[in-house]
């Protein structure tokens, strides 16, 4: 039984992949098949088989599987430390740049991306800089375009912030109505939202800064290596990558490409070959 | 009665409708009420009616006793006439019955006190009547009739009667009038029974009515009741279950549309901010429709802040419309209505009538605003419930991903710590037996070693040799320079004491001593003609010639070699003369005293061996800008060996001609020699006996650059133009390379050394010193070649010969010194000329002039030892203020890298021109520059080593000026708390950056954009791109093609770009390369935005992506685009591309 269901389940992956291009034949195989039995559960399914049928022939099923396959999950200021890292010791450096291009890989809906341009603007580095928002999902890629919030969110959001260093007030960058937070148009101004995938997209530009955390750990190694290839070759020298916790270089291919910025962190820095 | 359907318990319940039960109430009182009237009526009727009976019984009674006393007296009255028995019978009786009539006549009126009153007296009246009439009777019984007529006589007896009926009739009139009030008075009851009989049914009839309207309207309201509640009941159905929001929009628009009998609707949910569309409801597929809208936006928006609804009677355009497969309409009369909820509006509900909307639709909408509003919410609840089940859940999801990525990483921590214990193991075992290799290798090194140094003993001792040769050979040189200056001295004193002599102007000397003296002078002036030869050529070779020029008139040069030759011609019976083609320039620019001195001595030699026939000088064009100067004769003609070796110095063609013809021999390899100085050449055509040609061919401009390096003999044919020459010159001089160097064995670990030489030996000679002085050597025989290996492998240092066949070694040395990856090599320029300024100007560390010396070129390869020694690294530090420079030159200066500060453009520009630096920091603002134009100066001119630059700005830079510094400089810094430690880095990467490898793509790249391309030739092309290395990476492919290349960073920037580009003609846009991801405006809107344009509409547009999906393509070329490029670009498809979609 288990056999059929991991041979269906690579089945759907392929027609996901050869009827959209959505690869996700080389995520974490655990991982996708624990959602997908989630998806086909709620969405009501008898079998993998089925959902199959209905992705060939219901476009909707494409954007409902895709949120399932998609982890949508990330608050702002997420890992405080994390932020506080970033601001006060990879600003700095930043500093240095006449002209900033920061990529958040798989920024979701959007809270890393409002993050950190909240935090460069709080640095002085927001005018200088453009930021890349890229993720698969088209429908979480509007959700980060739009910057709505529901409002209980936004107590864990603040603590964060400040826990972070925050040099201003959450609220100066949202206004509320009806248990919704919008976040300020101006924090998009510099920001240019696309859908990229790090599983078939190539180099687009030379950043000093990819925050791409929570992310690899989906991927199974040969496609984590691809990523950390891609981010290797995007960055410019001496420029920043930034991790998830839990997520490391240390056995990644390209490895020895970047050094410890901050171990703690998962803060990296490309290495001269 | 009021609620017919008994199934609904709440109607039962339900009081009645107080109107109505006041109007029943009203009918029951007037039922009542009526009824009483009636009966009091009907009463007094009766009693009335009575009361005359009891009157006419009173009055019949009064009557019975009347004639009762009557009787009586009759019977009195018959017996006393009679004294009969029998006729007192009815006395009798009448006697028996009177009380008893009397008794009842008094019970009768015993309600009458006046007619109880009168019975009195009229029973005592009767009583004395009946005394009198029985004393009568007992006198007639006893005395007879007399006493008893006397009795009646007497009259007491008539007046008892006259007074019983006195009584009598006051009594029945009593009565009478009695009875007549009461007819009276029953009249008027009557009268008044039928009164109030009439009104109360008139009443009756009104409260009838009343009521029955009442029952209606009661009835109506019940049914109306009944309607809404069968509504909510069906609403309740519609809404029943846990359906997502959109799927209750639609029930409940079902539901609503079909019971309200609408024919469109529309449902909005929202919390109270902003309302989204949730379901729509016969509404024509491509109606426009609102999407969404903010409270208190628009009509819906009102309608949620007002929470009051709203009817429409004429719509507005825009609104909902209402489409079927026949066709589509406005509904006429619109009802939006709000859905609250705790008075918070949940939802807006339209819905579009072809009918005016009733009023119980609007009651039951009214009715409906909560349990709907209520619906919305909880279907908002349930979803904002499921989202929080959705992420909790999601992150339990990524708890346990990340769970199991620690996992794995300790596995693999694991895995590598047993790899590493395995491998350590492994390493003592290799360690163990690399010690005893090593022993081994040891023995053979020695071998080695004492092999090395004899190879290296006998190269020596060739390298000994070979100087001596060159010294020996420069010896000469010297030696012949200095001789014939020497000669020159002693020859002069000769020359003018014999010519003293041969003039003897005291007449002392004898004719015979005359004749010696002239011979002295003769053979002098040969000796002289042959020593200045001698020292023209030396001079000529050691390079001590100057050419000076200025501007030679063809005619007057005609004119003068006439006048010197003439006389000659007409001396030997030859003919001469000179013809200028009409075509040739009235003048050129050479140096007039060696053109001279080359067609003299080809005149000499022509006249010298003509016997016969004539010499002539031909001018004539040789190609747009060269002309040719051709001396012929009728002599003895060359033979064609000997062709090969007359310009050489000191062979002639026999060694017997110059005995016959006199002559140095050396005059041709002069004019070879300065004929080359000149940038000319020298052509021989000759047959023997038949004469020769001699063809002069030299610029019209002295151009220094066209001056080819002094190697071979003039090659006997005609000049070719010296393009071609190159061109055919190049593969027939040296094909291949034949000898080997170190390219296949690079180890990585020696330094590198390319030698550019075409001559094989001396590129031989010095490979083999670089072998010694530890460099591994490449060689390469071509410019092309060089370059290619420089870039290929970047060598740590050059030796570059001028001389080469395809270009001028100079030219190599711009192009290594202008390419950011080759500029920090250093290179040593030897050759055969002089050009020192030139080759140093250029960014050469040195220069030597062939024929080298062993110890020069081992000096010179010291010298480039030392500049890429890291002790030699030279960092320029420019910077005005004296703390900072001194700063950052304490900060980048350490054991291998000396700074140098300098605080004006002018001193970095004398430095620059002066020393060389690997490496220049530069600030922007400067006293007498601003660092713009200083990088544009250093850009522009050669005269000046051009290091790598760090701009290091204590300004923020706009994005225009950063745009202008990338062309000149990889890396700007923005002074700040970290920016020493990346001045730091920048410096030192620069410093080291030997090996880079370019990638294959660029390379071949390079080697293409030497190409110009036709159809790219003089277009413009737009490139619409954020990236820097992309920008210069396309440039750099197109540019070298011919094509001009505009930049634009963003859509926005392109669609403004081409809007100049229209303005002005000359600077229209050819096609456009549009990068997909940019910020402000993406490629994809540009693109959509370009086509709306009518101009543009045909304008070639190729979009550049770094997405791989073949829907990416579909898109860009939905959008307008003509083609599609995935990066990374490869350099052929895109050529390709531009080349397929340039207009032509």
């Amino acid at each position: 039984m288990d056999e059929i269901e991991d041979l269906e389940i690579r089945l759907l992956l392929e027609a996901l992949y050869q009827r959209y291009h959505y690869d996700f034949r080389h995520y974490a195989r655990a991982s996708v098949k624990r959602r997908l039995r989630q998806a086909r559960q709620q969405l009501g399914y008898p079998s993998f088989s089925a959902m199959q049928d209905a992705l060939f022939r219901d476009p909707i099923m494409l954007s409902r599987l895709l949120d399932f396959l998609t982890v949508q999950v990330s608050e702002m200021f997420r890992d405080p430390s994390y932020f506080r890292a970033i601001r006060e010791k990879v600003t700095p450096h930043l500093r240095t740049y006449p002209s900033l291009k920061v990529w958040i890989a798989g920024c979701s809906t959007g809270e890393e991306l409002y993050s950190f341009v909240i935090l460069f603007r709080e640095e002085g580095l927001e005018e200088r800089t453009i930021f890349y928002a890229t993720d698969i999902n088209p429908t979480a890629l509007d959700a980060a375009a739009r910057g709505i919030y529901p409002i209980q969110r936004l107590k864990a959001f603040t603590e964060n912030h400040q826990r972070s260093g925050g040099k201003s007030s959450l609220s100066d960058y949202y206004s509320t109505a009806y248990g919704g937070a919008v976040f300020d148009k101006s924090l998009r101004d510099r920001v240019v939202f696309s859908d990229h995938s790090l599983v078939t997209d190539a180099v687009f530009a030379e950043m000093q800064l990819i925050s791409c955390r929570n992310v690899l750990i989906y991927f199974d190694r040969p496609l984590q290596d691809r990523a950390v290839g891609l981010f290797r070759d995007s960055l410019a020298r001496k420029g920043f990558l930034g991790l998830g916790s839990k997520e490391s270089l240390r056995f990644s291919t390209h490895g020895q490409a970047f050094a410890d910025f901050d171990r703690d962190e998962k803060i990296y820095q490309k290495q001269e070959p | 009665m009021i609620a017919s359907s008994a199934s609904t318990t709440s109607i039962n319940k339900r009081p009645l409708d107080p109107r109505t039960t006041l109007g029943l109430g009203l009918a029951i009182l007037f039922f009542i009420v009526s009824g009483a009237i009636a009966y009091s009526n009907i009463r007094v009727l009766r009693e009335d009616a009575a009361k005359i009976v009891h009157s006419h019984e009173v009055i019949v009674a009064l009557g019975e006793v009347l004639s009762t006393v009557q009787d009586a007296e009759t019977g009195q009255r018959g017996y006393l006439l009679t004294g009969d028995e029998r006729y007192l019978e009815p006395y009798n009786n009448a006697v028996a019955t009177v009380g008893k009539q009397i008794d009842a006549l008094t019970a009768l009126t015993r309600d009458n006190r006046d007619q109880q009153d009168r019975i009195v007296p009229l029973r005592r009246h009767v009583d004395a009547k009946l005394a009198e009439l029985k004393s009568t009777l007992a006198v007639r019984e006893s005395q007879g009739l007399q006493p008893a007529l006397k009795i009646v006589t007497s009259d007491r007896g008539k007046a008892e009667m006259d007074a019983i009926r006195a009584e009598l009739i006051d009594m029945r009139q009593e009565e009478s009038s009695l009875r007549r009030q009461r007819v009276a008075e029953m009249a008027d009851a009557n009268r008044s029974a039928w009164i109030s009989g009439l009104l109360s049914g008139a009443l009756g009839i009104v409260l009838t009515l009343i009521v029955g309207f009442l029952i209606r309207r009661a009835s109506i309201a019940a049914e109306r009741r009944q309607w809404l509640q069968s509504g909510q009941l069906g609403l309740g159905s519609a809404m029943l279950g846990d359906p997502s929001t959109n799927v209750l929009g639609d029930n409940l628009l079902a539901f609503l549309v079909k019971f309200a009998g609408a024919q469109a609707g529309a449902v909005f949910a929202g919390d109270g901010a902003l309302y989204r569309l949730v379901a729509a409801y016969g509404v024509a597929a491509d109606a426009p429709i609102v999407e969404q809208f903010a409270f208190k936006e628009g009509l819906l928006g009102q309608v949620a802040a007002h929470r009051e609804p709203t009817v429409l009677a004429d719509i507005p355009d825009g609104y909902l419309t209402i489409g079927s497969g026949l066709g589509r309409d406005k509904p006429r009369h619109l009802v939006l209505f709000p859905a609250i909820v705790d008075d918070v509006t949940q939802g807006v509900v339209e819905l579009g009538f072809l009918h005016p909307v009733d009023d119980m639709v609007l009651e039951f909408l009214k009715e409906a605003s909560a349990s709907i509003g209520t619906a919305l919410r909880s279907a908002r609840y349930r979803a904002e419930l499921q989202d929080l089940l959705e992420e909790t859940q999601r992150q339990a999801e990524e708890l346990q991903v990340q769970s199991e990525e620690l996992r794995v990483s300790n596995e693999e921590l694991e895995e590598q710590g047993r790899a590493l214990k395995e491998s350590q193991v492994r390493l003592e075992q290799q360690q163990v037996e690399l010690e005893q290799t090593n022993s081994q290798l040891e023995e053979q090194a020695l071998q080695l070693e004492n092999q090395r140094d004899d190879l290296a003993k006998s190269s020596a001792a060739i390298a000994l040799k070979a100087r001596e040769l060159e010294q020996a050979s420069r010896y000469k040189s010297d030696f012949l320079a200095n001789m014939s200056h020497e000669l020159r001295t002693p020859l002069n004193s000769l020359l003018i004491l014999s010519k003293l002599l041969a003039d003897n102007p005291t007449g002392n000397l004898s004719q015979e001593q005359v004749r010696y003296a002239t011979t002295i002078q003769s053979s002098g002036n040969d000796l002289l003609a042959l020593i200045n030869d001698i020292l023209d050529l030396s001079k000529i070779e050691a390079g001590h010639l100057e050419v000076r020029p200025e501007t030679v008139t063809l005619k007057r040069l005609a004119n003068d070699l006439e006048q010197l030759f003439r006389p000659v011609a007409s001396e030997r019976g030859l003919a001469f003369d000179i013809t200028i083609a009409p075509d040739c320039p009235p003048s050129l620019e050479t140096d007039r005293q060696r053109l001279e001195q080359i067609l003299k001595n080809l005149l000499s030699n022509a006249m010298k061996f003509t016997e016969t026939g004539g010499v002539g000088l031909a001018v004539s064009m040789a190609g747009p800008d060269r002309i040719a100067l051709s001396v012929t004769d009728t002599g003895i003609g060359i033979t064609e060996e000997q062709q090969q070796s007359i310009f050489e110095a000191f062979r002639q063609a026999d060694g017997t001609i110059s005995r016959k013809y006199g002559g140095t021999g050396l005059g041709l390899s002069i004019s070879r020699e300065l004929a080359r100085l000149l940038g000319a050449t020298i052509a021989l055509e000759s047959q023997p006996g038949q004469g020769s040609r001699f063809t002069l061919t030299l610029p019209l401009v002295y151009d220094p650059a066209q001056v080819s390096p002094r190697a071979e003999p003039a090659i006997p044919t005609p000049p070719p133009s010296p393009l071609a020459r190159r061109d055919a010159a190049a593969p027939a001089r040296r094909p291949k390379r034949r000898l080997a160097d170190d390219r296949d064995a690079l180890t990585g670990a020696q330094r590198i050394l390319l030698v550019v030489e075409d001559d094989d030996s001396f590129a031989g000679i010095v490979r083999d010193l670089s072998h010694e002085m530890g460099f591994q050597c490449l060689l390469a025989g071509t410019a092309e070649e060089a370059l290619e290996i420089a870039r290929r492998y970047r060598p740590n240092a050059v030796v570059l010969d001028v001389g080469l066949p395809d270009q001028s070694g100079l030219a190599v040395l711009d192009r290594l010194k202008r390419d950011d990856d080759t500029r920090h090599i250093p290179i040593h320029v030897v050759s055969a000329n002089y050009q020192t300024q030139t080759a140093l100007s250029l960014g050469a560390i040195g220069y030597l002039v062939k024929p080298v010396k062993r110890e020069e070129l081992a000096g010179a390869l010291d010298a480039l030892t030392a500049k890429m020694a890291p002790a030699s690294r030279r960092v320029l530090i420019v910077e005005d203020d004296p703390v900072q420079r001194a700063a950052v030159g304490k900060l980048l200066a350490s054991g291998d890298v000396e700074t140098v500060g300098v605080s004006t453009a002018a001193e970095c520009l004398e430095r620059l021109r002066t020393e060389t630096f690997d490496c220049m920091v530069l600030d922007l603002s400067l006293p007498d520059a601003s660092g713009f134009t200083l990088l544009e100066t250093l850009s522009q001119e050669g005269h000046h080593a051009f290091p790598p630059v760090i701009v290091y700005t204590g300004h923020d830079l706009s994005v225009a000026d950063e745009q202008r510094l990338r062309r000149y400089s990889d890396s700007i810094i923005v002074k700040g708390a970290r920016s020493p430690e990346r001045l730091l880095d920048e410096v030192s990467l620069f410093l080291h950056q030997v090996v880079k490898e370019l990638p294959p793509e660029q390379q071949s790249m390079i080697q293409k954009a030497r190409n110009r391309d036709a159809i790219l030739e003089g277009r413009r092309i737009l490139v619409v791109e954020d990236d820097v290395r992309n920008v210069y990476s396309l440039t750099s492919i197109l540019e070298p093609r011919g094509a001009t290349v505009e930049i634009a960073r963003n859509g926005q920037e392109a669609l403004d770009a081409l809007e100049r580009s229209t303005q002005d003609g000359a600077t229209a846009i050819d096609l456009v390369l549009m990068d997909v991801m940019m910020p402000v405006m993406d490629g994809l809107t540009a693109t959509r935005a370009i086509r709306q344009n009518s101009h543009w509409r045909k304008l070639p547009i190729i979009a550049l992506t770094a997405k791989a999906m073949p829907d990416d393509q579909e898109r860009c070329i939905e959008a307008g685009a003509n083609d599609y490029m995935a990066k990374p670009l490869d350099v052929d498809k895109l050529l390709s591309l531009v080349r397929v979609w340039m207009p032509r």
